[in-house]
């Protein structure tokens, strides 16, 4: 099949020639995709028209179409609407009577044989963990320039929102390519839905990558003042991007994320600000900051407070977790999450070492730390397709039968599936 | 007109038509799978990797996805036997997490004679030995036993619920999934850029992202044809009125009113998933579509609770995110401004060392299980 059919029809903006190059870049786009489509086993050729085009669909306006009643009147042409019938009894069944029997069906344990799939695996690839960790990464440099700019160490807080700048940069490309239709991008920007957080996320995104790019520009401008005081906004705007990521997963159906949600943000905004203060440690190093330097000092008590913070919120996770954290121990997520945390315990003891080891320990120290939080990331990110596979950890959840402290029997629960 | 839609909601609102949804009983389900023929030819969706006897089901599409909008699943066996019950504690024991992909297969008649596929009637066989008794060949199936294996067998034709509260609609960023005006919830294919928040946001496994076609698709309860003033294509194909479609006040009616005539019959069992709630104990606020269930929710692959995980967690997740963020800004400067010298890295090196402990004790439970 060729992508030849009948011409799309020209938008209403633009010249003719934008019009026609668009329709031959989505025709190509369409071609391409059809030939993706058909290697893959697929026959995805429409039954009318071109793929990706109109259907040569008409509105039955007027008499309608064959046998057809008005009012959706051909759904009611059955016996079982209508008063006693051996399907149905005449009269409604007393007020309770389905509710007690619709009690009896749903409640209780969790039945001997749960058959899945019991919900969709989240699609998510390697760009997510990876824009969450450099998106992490921002905050965090977002917040050690304010920080540096209040302790009066300008030089420092320059760095810092070069830093922020920097880590964002990658961010935008790694979401793009992540959707399932990368060129309709911006259709992210359609709306502003508080409620979804994956469009204040978006917005939040936009507004700290304006922001940031505008403080590093009153740098560059010679305009200290207004670059403190964007950078301080920046600081605020950071506070929510470096949590909402976490706020994205806790606010989903998969057990291991929805009941994280009191400490996945929390979890997140560690990993940031450890993720940011490592990076700008290590930048600054590398420009020639000097040993017992204030801010090198403090960079280095921040990052550790931070990864203590990391290490404790997810040691009370995982034991509120109980059942449903076994995603986090087992497979793949399991060994990077166990990664993860060795890093972080690795980096930690580091500072023992440090009076005989000398800076250097120190600058490993915080490359473990970098490593972690991109482990903790994946880790993450790789639990909830596991977590939603696991079928008896969502029949668990949706019963109160998952967690600790919630009432469980222990029988054991078979998982059927047809695969 | 009333609507259930939230204000805050992106919605279709015109005078005219009220809610419309779909019952589905699985009572009189057949499982002749014309309601997903039907969708499929109505809508075009492509065939997606339908296998004979697959798992050793006789149910060959799979589940719910972007091109199945509507599924029978087939429930055989109603009651594991005692050979997968032990197979299962087995399991559990290995570290599996109970999971036994293929029941009834082949895998578990090696591990000691348990279940085999024969012991699901093979139609197929069936069908030979019938011809077969005029024949020269024996019949070599017990036809009595197979058709009182067959009262085993529950079909149930899945859709997506058309939720009061729906967590795809709540989690959609770009307002490519609306409400119509017919309570029923779309997906504006010329809008959605395929983010996938919609997938996991789904706690009824509806909604998929088509991984040829790059966006998410679920059933739209034939918004178009609606429109026009006919009934959906999978209601219109269903030969046993299993799929009824109508104002969902008079299905909810209906609903009620057979659920108290199965319980007439002696089928106490019978209960509806998704209506006919207590306030407060319903399904993602109510189901567009419901069902008339006999068995456990989890049977079907549903989940015995459920609601928009996003009106249900958002609130929380954000107070504690957003405050965690707060404390973190507030924490960074105070270590810049906090007095300097004292170093901790004995109390820091303790952290870490204390970390390892609830790992070790969970692992070592974990051991001692085995």
């Amino acid at each position: 099949m060729s992508a030849a059919g009948p011409g799309d029809p020209a938008p209403p903006r633009g010249g003719k020639a934008a019009a026609r190059a668009r329709a031959l870049a989505s025709r190509v786009a369409e071609a391409r995709r059809g030939d993706r489509a058909r290697e893959g086993g697929r026959d995805a050729t429409p039954a009318v028209g071109h793929p990706g085009g109109p259907a040569s669909w008409r509105r039955a306006d007027g008499e309608g179409v064959a046998l057809h009643q008005r009012g959706w009147g051909d759904s009611r042409w059955s016996y079982l609407f209508k008063g006693d019938s051996r399907y149905a009894r005449a009269e409604a069944p007393p007020d309770g009577f389905v509710e007690a029997a619709n009690e009896r069906g749903r409640g209780g344990d969790v039945p001997p044989i749960v058959q899945g799939p019991m919900m969709k695996a989240p699609v998510w690839t390697w760009e997510v963990p990876l824009y969450f960790f450099f998106g992490g990464m921002a905050a965090g440099a977002s917040f050690v320039a304010l920080a540096c700019d209040l302790a009066g160490d300008e030089r420092s807080a320059r760095v810092a929102r070069k830093v922020a700048l920097g880590a964002l940069v990658p961010s935008p490309p790694l979401l793009i390519m992540d959707l399932g239709r990368p060129e309709r991008f911006y259709n992210m920007l359609r709306i502003f839905k508080p409620r979804s957080p994956m469009s204040a996320g978006a917005w939040c995104l936009t507004l700290f990558g304006n922001l940031s790019a505008a403080s590093v520009a009153a740098d560059v401008l010679g305009r200290p003042r207004a670059a403190k005081a964007i950078g301080g906004a920046n600081a605020l705007v950071g506070g929510y991007l470096g949590s909402y990521t976490g706020v994205l997963l806790a606010a989903t159906a998969v057990p291991v994320w929805a009941r994280s949600r009191l400490l996945l943000g929390p979890i997140f905004v560690a990993t940031a600000t450890l993720a940011g203060a490592s990076a700008t440690r290590l930048v600054l190093v590398a420009g020639g900051m000097p040993e017992g330097h204030p801010t090198r000092e403090a960079l280095g008590r921040v990052e550790r407070s931070a990864m203590c913070a990391e290490l404790v919120l997810s040691a009370v996770n995982e034991h509120r977790l109980g059942r449903l954290g076994d995603v986090l121990e087992e497979g793949r997520p399991g060994r990077i999450y166990r990664t993860a945390k060795w890093l972080a315990r690795a980096g930690l003891i580091l500072r023992l070492a440090r009076r005989r080891g000398g800076p250097w320990t120190h600058h490993l120290a915080s490359g473990c730390y970098l490593g972690a939080a991109l482990c903790f990331r994946f880790a993450w990110v790789g639990a909830g397709p596991a977590s939603a596979r696991d079928d008896e950890a969502v029949a668990r959840m949706a019963r109160g039968r998952g967690t600790v402290g919630e009432p469980d029997p222990g029988t054991p629960v078979v998982v059927v599936q047809h695969r | 007109m009333s609507t259930h839609a939230a204000p805050g909601e992106i919605s279709v609102r015109r005078p005219g038509p009220g809610r419309m949804g779909f019952f589905t009983d699985t009572t009189v389900c057949i499982g002749c799978k014309a309601c997903e023929v039907a969708c499929k030819q109505w809508n075009d969706l492509p065939a997606d990797g339908s296998e004979f006897r697959r798992g050793g089901s006789y149910d060959h599409t799979a589940s719910l996805g972007a091109a199945t909008w509507r599924h029978v699943r087939f429930v055989e066996l109603l009651a594991p036997s005692d050979i997968q019950k032990q197979e299962a504690a087995a399991a559990l024991a290995r570290g599996a997490g109970g999971q036994l992909p293929h029941i009834p297969a082949a895998a578990l008649a090696d591990a000691g004679g348990g279940v085999t596929e024969e012991e699901i009637p093979d139609l197929v066989d069936l069908a030979a030995s019938d011809g077969g008794e005029t024949g020269p060949h024996p019949p070599q199936v017990d036809v009595a036993a197979a058709v009182a294996d067959m009262d085993r067998w529950v079909f149930m034709s899945d859709v997506c619920k058309h939720c009061t509260n729906a967590g795809c609609m709540d989690a959609c960023p770009t307002g490519a999934l609306i409400r119509t005006e017919f309570e029923t919830v779309v997906l504006q294919p010329d809008v959605c850029n395929g983010c996938g928040y919609c997938v996991p946001s789904c706690p009824f496994g509806v909604v998929d992202r088509d991984h040829v076609d790059g966006r998410a698709a679920k059933c739209t309860l034939c918004y178009d044809r609606l429109e026009d003033g006919l009934e959906p294509a999978c209601a219109k194909a269903c030969p046993t009125d299993s799929i009824q479609f109508g104002p969902y006040d008079e299905l909810v009616d209906v609903a009620r009113r057979r659920v108290a005539a199965l319980h007439d019959k002696g089928l106490e069992g019978a209960y509806l998933y998704g209506a006919g709630d207590r306030e407060g104990e319903q399904l993602a606020g109510g189901l567009g579509a419901f069902f008339l269930l006999t068995e456990p929710p989890e049977r079907f692959g549903l989940p015995a609770q459920a609601d928009s995980p996003i009106q249900e967690n958002v609130v929380p997740a954000t107070v504690a995110a957003l405050g965690a963020g707060v404390l973190a800004a507030v924490g960074v400067a105070a270590a810049f401004l906090a007095p300097k010298g004292r170093d901790r890295g004995v109390a820091v090196a303790a952290v870490a060392g204390l970390s390892i402990v609830p790992d070790a004790v969970r692992t070592l439970r974990r051991r001692r299980a085995r």
